[in-house]
C-alpha cells in the first residue's frame, strides 16, 4: 500500500478501467480460453475416446519411470501404465461428467428460475424459498451422502451433481428475468397482448444468451472441480476408471517417489478450469462493454 | 418497518429454511436409503446370515410399514435421537459434538488466514487496477483461482513434508500441524475473495462520496482506508452465506487429506460405511451451522451496516 500517498492529484475524471478491463482485453481471454478448450476437445475425441493399450494395462517392468522416457511423455504408474495416455483417458470422464453436471443444471435452473419469474404467488415463494435453502448448504455433503447410497458412475454422479448446482443457476436466472420483465419492450408485448410463452422464447431467453454463456463456463469449472474432488474421496466414478480425481487420489501414497503422478491429474485439471474461467470472465467483459457502450 | 422488525422477519426467514432444509434432507436420505436397497442388508454386509438379517431389521423397526417408520425416524429427529453409531456402537450425536471443536478450529484459522490475504492484497489490487504491476499480480489470482484447494493442500505437503520436511501432515498434534490444513482450507476461499475485495474496492474508488472526500482534501491512504475499504468489506461479507457452505464442503476435503480429527473426516468415513445414524448426525450438525452462520450475518448486518441503522424510528 506503499502507492497510497502518491495520489494526490484527482482523477476522478480520468478514464476508470474494470479490474479485468472490458473490450479488448475480454475478447483476448475468451480468444486464449477457446484455444485452450479446443486443444482439450481434440485430444479427448482422440486420445479420450481410443486411449493407447499402456494406459490401461500396465507393464510391471516400467514401473514409476520419470517423465520423459522413451514412449512415456509423462511417465508411468506404480503399475506401469502410461500416465500421458491415462490422463487423455480421464478426459472422457473428466470431461464428460462436468458437461453433463452443467448442462442439467444450467436447464433445469433456467426453467426454474423463468417459473419463479413470471408466475408470481405460491410458485415464486416455493421456488424462491428452495433456492434459498440449497444454495446456503454445501453441496458436497449431499452429493458425498447420495452417491454413497446410489453407488459410484458416470450417470449418477453427473446427475446428482446438476441437481445438487441447479439452484445456483435458477437465482441467477430468476434476477435477470425479474428485471427483463420490467423492461419496456417486455411490458409492450404483454399489452399487445403476446404471449408468456412466446415472450419468454423471443425476447427473455436471448436477453439472458451472455449470462447463461458466462454462467455455463464457469458452472462446467465447478462441475469439473467437484467431480475430481469426489473422486478423490473415493465417492465419484467407479475406482478402476481412469479419472483425473482417481489418479489424484492413487498419487498419494506415492508422493515421495513419483510426485508426477499427482503433478500430471493436477495439471490437467488447472489447465481446464483456466480455460473455462477464460472464456467466462471474457464473455462477460464483451457483454458489460457492449451494454455500456448502448447507453 | 423499523430495524427490530427487519431482523426478526430477516431471522423467522432463516429459520424456516432451517426447518425446510431439515425436513427435506432428511426424507432424501430416509428415501434414498430404502430405495438403495434393503437397510438391513446393508447394515449386516452381503454375506450375512438370515437370521443376523432379521435380528438387525427387528431391532432398527425396518419390518414394520414404511410410513410407521418414517413418522418414528422424524419423530426420533425432532427429539434429537439420531441413534447410535451402526460401526461402534456410541451415540451419533456425541461422535459429532466432540470433533466439533477440530472442525471450528481449522474453520477459524483459515477463515482467520483468508482474512488477513484478501482484504489488504484486494485493496492493493482494486485501488489502482490499470496499473501494470495489479494487472501482473491479477493475472497470477486469476491462474490461482483455477487450481482447486485440495490440490494446493497436495503440493502443500509435497513441498513442506515431503521435500523440505519442515511440517507435519497428520492429525492436530498442536501448532506446528496446524499450518498445512488451515492454509489449505484458506486457499479454497482467497482467490474469490480477493476478486470481490478488489472490485468493490475499484468500485467504490468511482463513487461520489470518494471524489467529495477528495476535494475536501483526504490522501489517497484516508481515501482507501477510511472511504473505500469499509465499504468493499461491508459488501464482501454479503457473501459470507455462501461461502461458507464452500468453507464446508472444502474442510471435508480438507480433513480428509490431513487426517484431521473433525467431524468432516468423521461424516465422510461414516458415509462410506454406510453408518447413517452418524451421517444424519452430522448432517444436522452442518445444517444448524449454516443456520447460525446466517442469522449471525443478518444480526451483523442490521447493526453495522448504516443505511439499516437509519431506518430506526
Amino acid at each position: 500500500m506503499t502507492t497510497a500517498d502518491r495520489s494526490g492529484a484527482p482523477r476522478a475524471l480520468l478514464p476508470r478501467l474494470r479490474l479485468w478491463p472490458a473490450g479488448g482485453a475480454g475478447t483476448a481471454m475468451l480468444g486464449i480460453g477457446l484455444v485452450m478448450v479446443a486443444v482439450l476437445l481434440v485430444l479427448a475425441l482422440t486420445v479420450g475416446l481410443n486411449p493407447p493399450r499402456e494406459a490401461l494395462t500396465g507393464n510391471l517392468r516400467l514401473r514409476f519411470r520419470p517423465p520423459g522416457t522413451e514412449g512415456y511423455l509423462m511417465g508411468t504408474d506404480q503399475l506401469g501404465r502410461s500416465v500421458a495416455g491415462r490422463v487423455g483417458a480421464g478426459m472422457v470422464w473428466s470431461l464428460g461428467i462436468a458437461l453433463v453436471a452443467a448442462t442439467l443444471a444450467l436447464a433445469l435452473g433456467t426453467v426454474l428460475g423463468l417459473i419463479a419469474a413470471w408466475v408470481p404467488g405460491w410458485p415464486r415463494r416455493v421456488i424462491r424459498t428452495l433456492i434459498d435453502t440449497v444454495i446456503a448448504f454445501p453441496s458436497l455433503v449431499i452429493a458425498v451422502t447420495v452417491i454413497a447410497i446410489m453407488g459410484r458412475g458416470f450417470w449418477t454422479l453427473a446427475i446428482t451433481l446438476g441437481l445438487a448446482t441447479c439452484p445456483i443457476a435458477a437465482r441467477v436466472v430468476y434476477a435477470e428475468a425479474m428485471s427483463l420483465a420490467r423492461r419496456d419492450y417486455v411490458v409492450a408485448a404483454q399489452l399487445a397482448g403476446v404471449g408468456s410463452t412466446t415472450i419468454l422464447a423471443t425476447h427473455v431467453l436471448p436477453a439472458l444468451r451472455p449470462t447463461l454463456l458466462t454462467m455455463f463456463a464457469f458452472t462446467f469449472a465447478d462441475m469439473l472441480v467437484a467431480e475430481s474432488a469426489l473422486s478423490f474421496l473415493g465417492l465419484g466414478v467407479p475406482l478402476t476408471a481412469p479419472s483425473w480425481g482417481n489418479m489424484l487420489s492413487e498419487s498419494r501414497e506415492f508422493l515421495v517417489e513419483a510426485p508426477w503422478l499427482m503433478l500430471a491429474p493436477a495439471g490437467a485439471i488447472v489447465f481446464a478450469v483456466v480455460a473455462l474461467n477464460l472464456i467466462g470472465d471474457g464473455i462477460a467483459a464483451r457483454a458489460r462493454r457492449r451494454g455500456r457502450s448502448a447507453m | 418497518m423499523n430495524r427490530g422488525a427487519a431482523l426478526r422477519a430477516a431471522l423467522a426467514k432463516r429459520l424456516t429454511e432451517l426447518l425446510v432444509l431439515l425436513f427435506a434432507i432428511s426424507t432424501l436420505l430416509f428415501f434414498l436409503l430404502r430405495l438403495g436397497g434393503d437397510p438391513a442388508m446393508l447394515m449386516a454386509g452381503d454375506e450375512a446370515d438370515p437370521e443376523v438379517v432379521a435380528l438387525i431389521r427387528a431391532q432398527y423397526g425396518l419390518d414394520a410399514p414404511l410410513w410407521v417408520q418414517y413418522l418414528r425416524y422424524v419423530v426420533a429427529m425432532l427429539s434429537l435421537d439420531f441413534g447410535t453409531s451402526l460401526s461402534t456402537g456410541r451415540d451419533a450425536l456425541g461422535l459429532v459434538l466432540e470433533r466439533l471443536g477440530s472442525t471450528l478450529l481449522l474453520a477459524g484459522l483459515a477463515v482467520a488466514i483468508t482474512t488477513a490475504i484478501a482484504v489488504p492484497l484486494g485493496a492493493w489490487l482494486g485501488y489502482r487496477p490499470e496499473r501494470g504491476d495489479r494487472q501482473a499480480v491479477n493475472a497470477v489470482v486469476f491462474v490461482l483461482q483455477g487450481i482447486p484447494g485440495y490440490i494446493v493442500g497436495l503440493l502443500l505437503i509435497q513441498l513442506f513434508v515431503v521435500e523440505l520436511r519442515w511440517l507435519t501432515s497428520i492429525g492436530n498434534q498442536g501448532l506446528s500441524s496446524w499450518i498445512l490444513p488451515s492454509f489449505t482450507l484458506a486457499s479454497f476461499l482467497v482467490p474469490k475473495m480477493v476478486r470481490v475485495i478488489a472490485a468493490n474496492v475499484a468500485e467504490a474508488m468511482r463513487e461520489d462520496y470518494i471524489r467529495t472526500a477528495r476535494a475536501t482534501g483526504a490522501s489517497g491512504r484516508e481515501l482507501l482506508l477510511f472511504h473505500a475499504l469499509p465499504n468493499a468489506v461491508l459488501g464482501a461479507t454479503a457473501l459470507i452465506g455462501t461461502q461458507f457452505a464452500f468453507l464446508m464442503s472444502g474442510s471435508l476435503i480438507t480433513e480428509v487429506i490431513f487426517a484431521w480429527p473433525g467431524f468432516g473426516a468423521l461424516l465422510v468415513a461414516s458415509v462410506t460405511r454406510l453408518d447413517f445414524p452418524v451421517v444424519q448426525a452430522a448432517v444436522f450438525m452442518i445444517a444448524v451451522l449454516v443456520f447460525l452462520v446466517n442469522a449471525g450475518t443478518d444480526v451483523l448486518f442490521s447493526l453495522i451496516d448504516p443505511r439499516l441503522r437509519r431506518q430506526t424510528a
